[in-house]
């Protein structure tokens, strides 16, 4: 677009009764999806791929957003408090929808628009919904697997005292690459144990804390061992996703707790360690629970001050059709929403451990749906960090104590 | 002091420099190093890299939107450098010049101004630029870049401006000269270098500059350097671009270090020049 | 209209685009920040706004999350702004005495102070990560320096150091050129060492440039907020008083909170401001006093 046109555009978005016209008086409406700036290219080739089933209704164009999901959130919630008209459609992260929900910046799905959005695997339709209404079409979705090295473990570990067991037992390289920089991958790590020892962060309301002692205790009981074990890395209290991968293909460590994303990476970067990279379902913490990670993925929205509202809904659904996420799936790895799509020869091609994954989406957890979701991430990271000084008691009470403020929205954090 | 211990203590200024000068230009040798690491080495961990590629750079200037950043960013800066400048200079001149009430508070006002945390001027900002039309254009970068540099050029250039030796102009104006005529003919070549120096210094700022540049824009229409590099990604969401991004850092670098080397003598005598009447 | 009168209209009209600048881009939003921290105000639940009077600043300064990054930004401006002027001493030193190599120096010296703060940060994150970084690899040692409260400050400082100290040296250098060589000369044919020479003749000469660099520095020092955020975000409890602002007003939308944030932080910058200039003298206010 040329400067001169944008600086029109934003005139005219700021007064829109000033006599100026829409800015392609010909053609069919623009609209603006706010998207992360995906790398494969799979958002723009399904944003094309809309436009052209349109047939001249409208067109999309992407507006891409930073790598970062934290600035994501940033420049998309300044635009939509200030009531921006040229937000039509949002590629909202999971943790975003009671948010946006509840602020008024984006718009539910009436009963005809959400019957078509359907074969959604259930937990991926749940983390789009709040309030008993569907606010976003899930898209894309992810989940953290166990990644090991085949080569030096035999049996996958099913649970965390028999990770760390053998991780211990194999020395040197025994190290256990998981996420404990103070920042969202945190939050994952401690809800993905909490909840798979059986224990909530909220309760049914989603408006006050849960956090039993004797489930939050256990939680914070292996993550602590975890911390302080010679399994966990040396930049344990630093690590994203992304050190984790980088150390894992360097070689040094023989699981990983991890996205998908690290698969393609390692037969591109690092094919000597992917020859003997495996996955299973992430480890248990009590034996007799299945494992229960939190669900991450985006879903793709509807702008409340967007000028066309109606074509905006048509396109959220057709954005996350089937034959558009078979495209993510295959240009990007990015792992469907649509539960028969795991049966896709295309899909599976590119995600192999699709069963495994589809396994765990099924029985994948929400991380609390409030709209002060920062706030308590915020609170639980401050809580946590830096794990190796968790003392389970103490450290459960502070945490009850943080998620409570964040909840009433007190005091900073 | 004999010649030898005036030998010895050369010799010790010789090696105390060269370390400076290790020490100043080390990071920068480590992101071209990065730069210049083929992807599946990036994790090696060495200084030097084993195996030297320009794929980076490649992949980054094939990205259109990071040849817009850098149009972006060399017209914003320059222009927010050229108003600055010029707008400090009229101030300077009449503090330094002239006598009336409201000259300290001018002054401390400009400072006071410059000390607020960026952080809370972004919302405010950004309501008012949508309100107005100033959103993601240059327009809208330039002014609070301009506004952020103003209190340092002002107080440098009026420092520079008070050794100006002003009897010339006087002696101008008996020779006929008007105030405006004695101001550019007399004054403004005296005082070019200082604002040179002022120039250099809002000119780094406004290069520099994260914050605005990331709240304030969201095209290619006045996106600079800095704000496109945290639109960088890897090959997948999680994976941070180490190697784009070190590539990128070279590019946003490289101006910097040629304007210093170009104007090294010009920006310390400007800068000093400014630094010491107190 | 006397001389005075055309004198002071004339100012005025100089000075009347950089003050309408300054008063559209900064004192508006000023105002607006200070406006809004007398209110409970969450961009996420408008319809809850109340005027809440100074409830926000009895809720900032009685929280620990405040007061703890009140002692983290303290010991990063302590440390690194003194460490900065010894440095930076040196650094004027050599490049007052150089004789060869000193264009290359004082480019050299140049290019910390220009680089993005964002770009140096990033390459010192890089550098002293355990699996990118040279650091570690350099000094034989295995450990996350950014994983531990007292290393991630080290680094913290260090890459404030490393970026601010060539603008201290200039103004240093500044400060040398005030001296005049006869002076020390003739101090050191009367016995003195060079020791005696630095502190009692350089040294009290050189008072404005030193007061002005430390106190431009020190304002600086004190909002640090690229280094932090890119280094460590605030963790191991090393956040600043402009990160905590930060996470109040853009992360969570918090602005009632978050302007109250900011605006004790201005009145701290404005103390620390009057600070130095009742103890060493006010050097800006004096840069516009005029001197016949």
């Amino acid at each position: 677009m040329s400067r001169i046109a944008s600086i029109a555009l934003s005139i005219c978005g700021a007064l829109p009764l000033a006599g100026c016209g829409p800015e392609r008086p010909a053609g069919a409406p623009v609209l603006r999806w706010y998207v992360f700036n995906e790398p494969s290219g799979a958002f723009a080739a399904a944003a094309s791929a809309c436009s052209a089933a349109a047939k001249g209704a409208y067109t999309v164009s992407l507006v891409p957003l930073p790598a970062d999901a934290d600035q994501q959130r940033e420049q998309l919630v300044r635009r939509l408090a200030a009531g921006d008209r040229d937000v039509d459609l949002v590629g909202m992260d999971v943790i975003w929808t009671a948010e946006f929900a509840a602020a008024g910046w984006i718009l539910p799905f009436g009963d005809a628009e959400a019957a078509r959005v359907e074969g959604r695997l259930a937990p991926t339709l749940e983390s789009a919904s709040w309030d008993g209404r569907l606010w976003a079409a899930p898209f894309t979705t992810n989940a953290q697997l166990l990644w090991y090295r085949a080569d030096r473990v035999p049996e996958p570990p099913a649970t965390w005292d028999d990770m760390l067991r053998q991780a211990m037992a194999l020395g040197r390289d025994g190290t256990v690459e998981a996420q404990g920089a103070r920042y969202e991958g945190l939050t994952v790590l401690f809800v993905s144990l909490l909840r798979s020892s059986g224990g909530r962060l909220l309760d049914d309301s989603n408006r006050e804390v849960s956090l039993a002692p004797a489930p939050t205790e256990r939680a914070l009981e292996v993550l602590a061992r975890f911390a302080t074990s010679g399994a966990a890395p040396a930049n344990f209290s630093n690590a994203r996703e992304d050190d984790s991968r980088l150390a894992f293909e360097a070689g040094h460590a023989s699981f990983m707790l991890n996205y998908t994303f690290v698969w393609p990476s390692a037969q591109r970067n690092a094919p000597e360690v992917a020859r003997h990279m495996a996955w299973a379902r992430w480890p248990r913490v009590s034996a007799d629970l299945p494992s229960r990670v939190t669900l991450g993925g985006i879903n793709v929205g509807v702008g409340a001050h967007g000028r066309h509202p109606a074509l905006a809904f048509d396109a959220a659904v057709c954005l996350a059709s089937a034959d558009n996420q078979r495209m993510a799936a295959r240009m990007g790895a990015l792992p469907p929403t649509i539960e028969s799509l795991y049966d896709d020869p295309a899909v599976r091609a590119q995600l192999p451990f699709a069963d495994a994954l589809r396994d765990t989406l099924r029985d994948a957890v929400q991380r609390p749906q409030t709209p002060l979701y920062s706030d308590v991430s915020l609170a639980i990271d401050g809580a946590l960090h830096p794990p190796r000084a968790i003392d389970p008691p103490v450290t459960a009470a502070r945490l009850r104590a943080a998620v409570g403020r964040a909840l009433r929205s007190e005091g900073l954090l | 002091m004999s010649a030898r211990t005036r030998r010895f203590e050369q010799a010790c200024v010789s090696a105390g420099s060269a370390l400076v000068i290790v020490y100043a230009l080390a990071p920068v040798a480590w992101i071209v190093s990065l730069s210049l690491k083929p992807a599946a080495d990036l994790g090696d961990g060495r200084l030097l890299p084993a195996r030297a590629t320009l794929d980076q750079y490649r992949a980054v200037f094939a990205d259109p939107g990071f040849a817009a950043a850098l149009v972006n960013s060399l017209g914003v800066a320059s222009l927010a450098t050229a108003l600055s400048v010029a707008l400090a200079a009229a101030a300077a001149y009449a503090l330094v010049r002239l006598t009336f009430p409201g000259r300290q508070l001018l002054l401390s006002a400009a400072l006071a101004v410059a000390m607020f945390p960026p952080v809370a001027i972004i919302g405010p900002l950004f309501d008012l630029w949508r309100v107005v039309g100033l959103y993601d254009t240059w327009p809208g970068l330039v002014l609070p870049y301009m506004t952020f540099t103003l209190p340092l050029a002002i107080w440098t250039l009026t420092a520079f401006f008070r050794q100006i030796p002003w009897e010339l102009e006087k002696a101008a104006r008996v020779d006929g000269a008007t105030r405006l005529q004695a101001f550019y003919r007399v004054i403004v070549p005296l005082a070019a270098p200082g604002m040179f120096a002022a120039a250099v210094l809002v000119f780094i700022f406004a290069w520099n500059d994260f914050l605005f540049a990331l709240s304030l824009t969201s095209t290619d229409a006045a996106r600079t350097v800095p704000a496109v590099i945290a639109f960088f990604t890897g090959s997948s969401q999680f994976e941070r671009p180490a190697g784009a991004i070190a590539a990128a850092s070279v590019v946003v670098t490289a101006p910097i270090v040629v304007l210093v080397a170009v104007f090294e003598k010009r920006i310390v005598a400007g800068l000093t020049a400014g630094a010491v009447k107190g | 209209m006397s001389a005075a009168a055309r004198d002071t209209r004339l100012a005025w009209l100089l000075c009347a685009p950089a003050v309408a600048a300054m008063l559209l881009v900064t004192a508006y939003p000023i105002a607006y920040a200070v406006w809004l921290s007398l209110f409970r105000y969450d961009l996420r639940f408008p319809e809850q706004r109340a005027f809440v009077g100074l409830a926000n600043y009895a809720s900032v300064l009685g929280s620990e999350v405040w007061w703890q990054a009140v002692v983290n930004t303290l010991i990063v401006t302590v440390a690194s702004v003194s460490l900065e002027l010894v440095l930076g001493f040196a650094f004027a030193l050599l490049m007052h005495r150089a004789l060869f190599g000193r264009r290359v120096l004082r480019t050299a010296l140049l290019v910390p102070y220009g680089i993005v703060t964002v770009v140096a940060a990033l390459a010192w994150r890089l550098a002293f990560d355990p699996t990118t970084g040279f650091v570690n690899r350099l000094l034989e040692l295995d450990g996350d320096w950014l994983a531990e409260r007292g290393t991630a400050f080290a680094v913290i400082v260090f890459a404030e150091v490393w970026k601010t100290t060539p603008f201290m040296a200039l103004l240093l250098l500044a400060g040398f050129t005030l001296v005049p060589p006869e002076l020390s000369s003739a101090a050191r044919v009367d016995g003195a060492t060079r020791v005696q020479t630095f502190f009692r003749v350089t040294l009290p000469l050189m008072r404005p440039a030193v007061v002005v660099a430390l106190l431009f520095r020190t304002l600086d020092a004190f909002r640090v907020f690229d280094t932090v955020f890119v280094l460590t975000g605030g963790a191991q409890d090393t956040a600043s008083v402009s990160i905590v602002a930060y996470r109040a007003l853009i992360t969570r939308l918090n602005l009632g909170l978050g302007s109250a944030v900011a605006v004790i932080v201005f009145a701290c910058v404005v103390g620390i401001a009057a600070l130095v200039g009742a103890l060493f003298g006010v050097p800006y206010a004096a840069a516009g006093a005029r001197r016949r």
